[in-house]
């Protein structure tokens, strides 16, 4: 009997993790070591240091829910391993986690950045729009990249059993 | 003898530094400027983008499980 292949459990878990992990990548070297921006900086900006401590509440309160998003990725990264109609495939995983940077990126850059003007990626400047830009420009090429190695990764169908000694 | 030598040197160094205080006077004021009546509209804003990928996610994990299957035959 030929049971079908089902590749998104695999791909779901690639990019949630992803998301989460471009997530730490925001808030560890922009919010942090660079120190560009903070989660609500453009409106309250960090000019003394009880609005630099509330800014850093709410890069706290960004990290727990991206921390959030990598677990539960982790979880479906589990369930998958499980499954047989779910093929292993290094390529299909990666290719997940790069769309998954490349989305967090695009949605938090056209949402918090564009839109609601949360903060902008380069506060110290007078035009933030070309770093915002970037930071868009960079999400839409992890999403291009992730889509090329997803694609690549539709020739392997083996799951993960077969992989086992 | 020489890395206790080194090991002493460290650890005076550390002692006579500059001792770092918890900031008692400007907590009340955080605190005051963090859970302001707009508390909840900055947690759902801030949270927005973080939902949007979460719902990709899971809608793209229970895809096959969506998806219509085709009707089995009616039996007679």
């Amino acid at each position: 009997m030929t049971e079908t292949l089902h590749r998104t459990p695999l791909i779901a878990a690639g990019l949630l993790m992803g998301a989460g992990l471009g997530g730490f990548v925001d808030g560890i070297v922009l919010h942090q070591i660079l120190q560009w921006h903070n989660m609500l900086s453009n409106q309250l900006p960090p000019d003394n240091l009880v609005a630099a401590k509330v800014n850093m509440y709410w890069d706290g309160v960004f990290h727990a829910a991206v921390w959030v998003l990598t677990a539960i990725g982790l979880r479906m990264l589990w369930a998958a391993s499980r499954r047989a109609d779910v093929p292993w495939s290094g390529r299909t995983f990666v290719g997940g986690l790069l769309l998954g940077w490349g989305l967090f990126n695009v949605v938090e850059g056209l949402i918090d950045h564009t839109l609601l003007g949360l903060h902008h990626v380069y506060e110290y400047t007078d035009d933030k729009q070309p770093w915002d830009m970037a930071f868009l420009a960079f999400g839409a090429l992890l999403l291009l990249a992730g889509w090329g190695l997803v694609r690549a990764g539709r020739h392997d169908t083996a799951p993960r059993a077969a992989y086992q000694a | 003898m020489m890395r206790i030598l080194g090991a002493a040197w460290l650890i005076g160094l550390l002692l006579m530094g500059p001792v770092a205080h918890a900031c008692r006077v400007c907590r009340p004021r955080v605190q005051a400027q963090i859970h302001t009546p707009d508390y909840t509209a900055n947690l759902l804003i801030l949270l927005l983008p973080i939902a949007v990928v979460l719902l990709v996610g899971a809608g793209l994990y229970f895809a096959p499980a969506l998806k219509p299957r085709p009707s089995l035959p009616a039996r007679s």
